[in-house]
């Protein structure tokens, strides 16, 4: 039985980031409904460059995508980080994702708040194997480069398979591309994808 | 709007009677204004990056109609209630930062509480009215040149796709920061005869307004013509603007292309640009002249993409 996907009423690039999700999560025969011809043929090229074979059928302005063979992930174009590195092992114990959305812990005194983010990510080695991936994103962008007070831990996780991803478009924000020395620059649809993937998220910042 | 009647008088050079990129209105004998205005949605996340995007966008159409911007007003369109004042300030920095670039001065403006943000200039300038380039007038056996890689509404759909890596973002939203008026000057030294700019209707919908009602043909050579590998990339796997979609369905009844055309490229000629370079016709023998001066002042994109023919037929004719 294929599986549906109803993109009727959105507009490019939603269609087609919502059938490549389906892709990426291992979907076979896939159903795809749209009402526009552009969104139509835009997915048909996607599916067709996943190795689908694609069959289109329209009636009433509601275009039908049948897409039959098993997808073949090149990854995304232009971007290191795609969303292939997402692994989605069964067999791996929990997945925590910690996303760090500032260089300091809580608000009331910065300096204080500076320390404790120092302490919570060298504490952070407790979880052990858990710890699937790091993200920093707005101002915990400044924890990835040069002077980072942790950048030694954060080297450390990386080498033990924790994957550190730094938010691309703070990082262009603060004009710290050039700085940052652990892990790789992400986008958003990384970020989106390792939440969903994830077992638990922990946020803090 | 063709149905409405709009006012004009004897000193319009050129109005909305031709689908040009500005209007001009004679002053005097040797002064005519150019006035245009512009604005749209973000297509980058970093408002400071977007305003100077909005800008150069804004100021391209005097340059392309010969013409040197001198006074600028803002129009904005922002939600103050989500956004709050620092991302405008930024924004507002950035167009500022190009209006310095560009020696345009910013005599005022006017915003309005938007739900989504909206950010352009309108442009006034100067231009000799005997020194107009209208975007039509192309002459048999022209060089076409082009300026800017093509390419750009490809990759914003990406961007808004989240699917752009950071070093994307960086090169494209350097493409289209960029001025056009290093180009217009170089090509002010030259016989050129007709220019526009590559916008919203992409390299084959600008070139069709160039040539439709003339009786003139082009041939492009696909191959030279630049565009960004991204962009390829990107277009290859679906995310192609709806307006590249609806730029081939008004235009394609006016190309020619060989058999087997690969899509993908075709889809990047359609493509909507945002703040894209000049397009122009120049004499055969000024063509590697003018692309070289282009290619020194770090224009580095710019390339002939096609000769004019007059044929009797408005065509456009892909080659490769």
């Amino acid at each position: 039985m294929a599986k549906t996907i109803d993109a009727c009423g959105l507009t490019c690039p939603a269609p087609v980031l919502l059938v490549k999700d389906a892709v990426e999560k291992g979907s076979g025969d896939l159903s795809v409904l749209v009402d526009n011809q552009a969104s139509c043929e835009n997915v048909e090229r996607f599916l067709a460059s996943r190795g689908y074979t694609v069959a289109v059928e329209e009636k009433d302005g509601v275009y039908t995508l049948n897409a039959e063979g098993k997808g073949v992930d090149e990854g995304v174009p232009g971007s290191e980080k795609s969303a292939k590195n997402i692994s989605l092992d069964p067999n791996e114990s929990q997945k925590v994702v910690v996303l760090i959305m500032a260089d300091k812990m809580g608000h009331g005194d910065d300096e204080l708040g500076a320390k404790l983010m120092v302490n919570y990510i060298k504490t952070l080695k407790e979880l052990g194997p858990d710890l699937w991936q790091l993200i920093f994103v707005n101002s915990g962008v400044k924890l990835t480069i040069a002077s980072s007070p942790v950048l030694d831990e954060l080297k450390g996780y990386s080498d033990n398979g924790t994957i550190v991803l730094a938010c691309g478009t703070c990082l262009e924000h603060f004009k710290l591309m050039e700085q940052k020395a652990v892990g790789s620059a992400t986008n958003m649809l990384d970020i989106v994808m390792a939440t969903q993937a994830a077992d638990k998220v922990i946020t803090l910042g | 709007m063709r149905e409405l009647d709009f006012p004009t008088d004897e000193n319009v050079l050129v109005g909305t009677a031709t689908a040009d990129d500005a209007g001009v209105y004679k002053i005097s004998d040797d002064l005519a204004l150019i006035q245009t205005v512009d604005f749209f949605t973000p297509v980058v996340d970093d408002p400071y990056t977007f305003g100077q995007i909005a800008v150069a966008n804004s100021l391209s159409d005097v340059y392309a109609m010969g013409g040197v911007p001198k006074t600028a007003m803002n129009i904005v369109g922002y939600p103050m209630a989500t956004m709050g004042r620092g991302p405008l300030r930024e924004m507002l920095a950035g167009g500022a930062a190009k209006l310095r670039e560009a020696s345009t001065v910013l005599l005022g403006g006017h915003s309005v509480e938007d739900a989504e943000l909206k950010y352009g200039v309108s442009v006034t300038g100067f231009v000799h009215p005997e020194r107009i380039l209208c975007n039509q007038g192309l002459h048999g056996d022209d060089c076409l040149v082009l300026t800017k890689a093509l390419g750009t509404g490809i990759v914003n759909t990406a961007i808004k796709g989240g699917l752009a890596s950071a070093e994307t973002i960086a090169e494209v939203s350097e493409l289209m920061a960029a001025l056009n008026r290093i180009a217009a000057q170089i090509i002010q030294q030259y016989e050129i005869s007709a220019c526009t700019d590559v916008t919203g209707f992409g390299l084959i919908g600008h070139l069709a307004e160039m040539i439709a009602g003339t009786g003139t043909g082009v041939k492009l050579v696909v191959e030279d013509i630049p565009f960004l590998r991204e962009a390829y990339d990107f277009a290859a796997m679906g995310l192609v603007p709806v307006g590249a979609h609806n730029n081939r369905r008004f235009r394609e009844n006016m190309v020619l292309a060989p058999q087997g055309f690969d899509p993908v490229l075709r889809d990047i000629l359609y493509d909507p640009q945002t703040s894209g370079g000049l397009l122009f016709g120049c004499r055969q023998e000024d063509a590697e002249q003018i692309v070289m001066q282009l290619h020194n002042e770090g224009i580095s994109h710019a390339a002939v993409i096609g000769t004019v023919v007059k044929t009797g037929k408005d065509e456009i004719q892909l080659i490769g």
